[in-house]
């Protein structure tokens, strides 16, 4: 095939997938495949590499390994615990992957070498790859608050994994009584979704607002003293939930570093607080498939190159989502979101394919969006741009930045609107 | 047609094979640019959220026309603006090369008989200069409408009809201040269901 040819029946199966009229299944690229892509992970990170992968050159082998048949979405989970979403709305399976001719493997990785470039499976079956996406998100540091473990959380929830605890969490803000408290306990920075547990505050008062509960209270007891989108969520608990939200800084004594989970007490160095309803996020750090990897630093992250995203400590191996640790550190590092998540793996496939075709790597741009609902008709966002320049993350300062403190009042509702819309496409532009 | 080019496709598929070398990127750094814009908008700019509008397949002095307002903050918005002030004024033209290159596919959506109809009636408030069924419009900075998102061009319209938002063209505000409150979606439908020019 000539190259003016191949460019327009790319863009031919390109036009077809997006307009979803392309239903026949993709060749399954196996003995006849030029190279081999192995991606650990179905989240945004891991799906988004594996569609662009296939999509930029559908003669490499992509495999996605990922033991869940059903992938829950985090973003606008909140809105799952206010009662204005489903968790079903943020569900969605891989057939959309399969379809474009990617297979779709649904164990754990259990291994992985990165000098012969084999994974292990459960199972013991293995796969050999000539690059690696490694995008297994997060997993919590167990203990970090003392009496808080897995099994504690089947009882007092972290919902920070969208899914049962969502629902979990749900049931008992919803069985809260009026004048009853509901106490949040941030992660310490970095922790994936940044303004989430700000957001999660809103959404619980919402409901309980809006439920004959006015009079109870939230309290959220932060190991941090400052937090994302800061000034926009103080404005909008002041105006839609006056006195009801309560924020204590770590340099307040807002640090939980014990809970009692039979009489659900909050422990911070000098004070204690109870709850009728407790909600702990745990530390977090980079899943452990990728720790086991030898890829994480010293702090429980994935560090990588700019250009590419390729590790820093293992080549062919490219850490994308919410394991990594990018950016101007330490104030301006990539944001854990579902579209940094994306953006990342374009650019990694962008670079593992320019490198399996002996072509230059290609510019990487990175851009993130991230909406927040205080309510259902009321959102804000924040945007970042990041250049590379001499091989490190540059945070462009002139662009980006929050939603205006001060924007006519439409603004906050243009925005919810485009938080839908946002999380439609996103999930389109992963999994479909 | 759309079965015609199934079957290429499949056949292609299954030509697909190691002799293959030259993957879709290799035109150039424009299409991992414009994949940054994907995540909104869609692949190819075609959008599947009601509030994001399809970008692909809109005249090239439109989108960067409104890209570089954005930018230079003459034109009202809630989000690209903060977004397009990082990106460089060449690479908003290519941006817009990139995506009025692409069709345009109009979004699938319906709206109630008698919406249409009534939206239908007041349409000639849009119709003088975005086209008879809003897809042919008069001048290259106009944007066609036809099988765009309806809520997307009612949130737009509502827009124009807010004095506190800045937006730079003053006939498409007097006419959007024209329509009743009702009518505003109404039209907003008439144009969304247009599948044709």
């Amino acid at each position: 095939m000539n190259s003016v040819n191949r460019r327009v029946f790319l863009q031919s199966l390109a036009a077809a997938g997006s307009a979803s009229i392309l239903t026949v299944p993709a060749a399954r690229a196996t003995t006849t495949a030029k190279a081999r892509v192995v991606v650990v992970g179905g989240g945004f990170g891991g799906a988004a590499a594996a569609k662009y992968i296939k999509v930029m050159d559908p003669a490499i082998d992509v495999t996605l390994v990922e033991p869940n048949a059903t992938y829950t979405a985090c973003p606008l989970s909140n809105e799952v615990i206010s009662g204005h979403r489903t968790l079903e709305s943020l569900q969605t399976r891989y057939g959309g992957l399969t379809a474009r001719g990617i297979n779709i493997v649904q164990r754990w990785v259990t291994a992985v070498d990165p000098v012969k470039k084999v994974v292990t499976l459960t199972g013991g079956a293995t796969l050999s790859y000539d690059a690696l996406i490694m995008a297994p998100g997060v997993d919590f540091t167990w203990g970090a608050v003392e009496g808080y473990t897995q099994a504690v959380s089947e009882e007092i929830p972290h919902a920070y994994k969208a899914g049962p605890q969502t629902l979990l969490l749900k049931d008992q803000v919803m069985a809260m009584k009026d004048g009853e408290v509901c106490i949040i306990a941030p992660p310490p920075k970095p922790f994936r979704c940044p303004p989430g547990p700000y957001e999660r505050a809103a959404q619980i008062a919402h409901y309980l607002k809006h439920h004959g509960k006015g009079k109870s209270k939230i309290l959220i007891l932060d190991p941090n003293d400052s937090f994302s989108k800061q000034a926009l969520f103080t404005q909008a608990w002041k105006a839609l939930y006056p006195g009801m939200i309560e924020w204590v800084p770590g340099k307040d004594d807002g640090k939980v570093v014990k809970i009692d989970p039979k009489t659900r007490t909050c422990y911070t160095t000098f004070g204690e607080h109870k709850g009728r309803v407790v909600n702990i996020i745990p530390a977090h750090k980079a899943g452990k498939i990728a720790r086991d990897a030898g890829l994480a630093n010293a702090q429980g992250w994935c560090e990588v190159k700019p250009m590419s995203m390729e590790s820093t400590v293992h080549a062919d191996i490219y850490p994308v989502g919410d394991c990594c640790i990018a950016g101007e550190l330490p104030v301006y590092d990539m944001p854990k979101s579902a579209h940094m998540a994306v953006t990342q793996a374009k650019v990694a496939a962008g670079a593992i394919i320019a490198k399996l075709n002996g072509l230059p790597n290609p510019e990487p741009f990175y851009v993130n969006t991230c909406y927040s609902l205080a309510a259902p008709d009321y959102g804000f966002s924040v945007v970042h741009v990041y250049k590379v320049e001499d091989n490190k993350f540059i945070y462009v300062k002139t662009a980006g930045g929050v939603s205006p403190v001060q924007a006519p009042p439409i603004t906050r509702r243009l925005e919810a609107e485009y938080a839908n819309g946002w999380f439609n496409n996103i999930m389109a532009d992963a999994f479909v | 047609m759309k079965k015609a080019i199934r079957r290429a496709c499949a056949l292609m598929l299954c030509l697909a094979g190691s002799t293959m070398v030259a993957p879709a990127m290799a035109s150039g750094s424009i299409e991992a640019l414009a994949n940054t814009c994907n995540n909104c908008h869609g692949l190819k700019g075609v959008s599947v959220g009601a509030s994001m509008p399809s970008i692909g397949g809109q005249s090239e002095s439109y989108l960067r026309m409104v890209m570089l307002e954005w930018k230079n903050g003459t034109r009202y918005s809630a989000t690209m603006g903060r977004l397009l002030k990082g990106y460089s004024d060449e690479q908003i033209a290519a941006l817009a090369k990139y995506f009025a290159a692409q069709p345009w596919v109009p979004a699938e959506q319906r709206a109630p008989d008698q919406v249409i109809f009534n939206g239908r009636l007041v349409s000639d408030r849009c119709t003088t200069c975005h086209g008879e069924r809003g897809g042919q419009p008069t001048d290259a900075e106009t944007p066609r409408l036809n099988g765009q998102w309806a809520m997307y061009l009612e949130m737009e319209l509502d827009k124009y009809r807010d004095e506190a938002v800045k937006l730079p063209h003053r006939k498409m505000r007097k006419n959007a201040q024209k329509l009743e409150p009702a009518e505003v979606s109404e039209v907003s439908h008439f144009m969304a269901v247009q599948k044709g020019q």
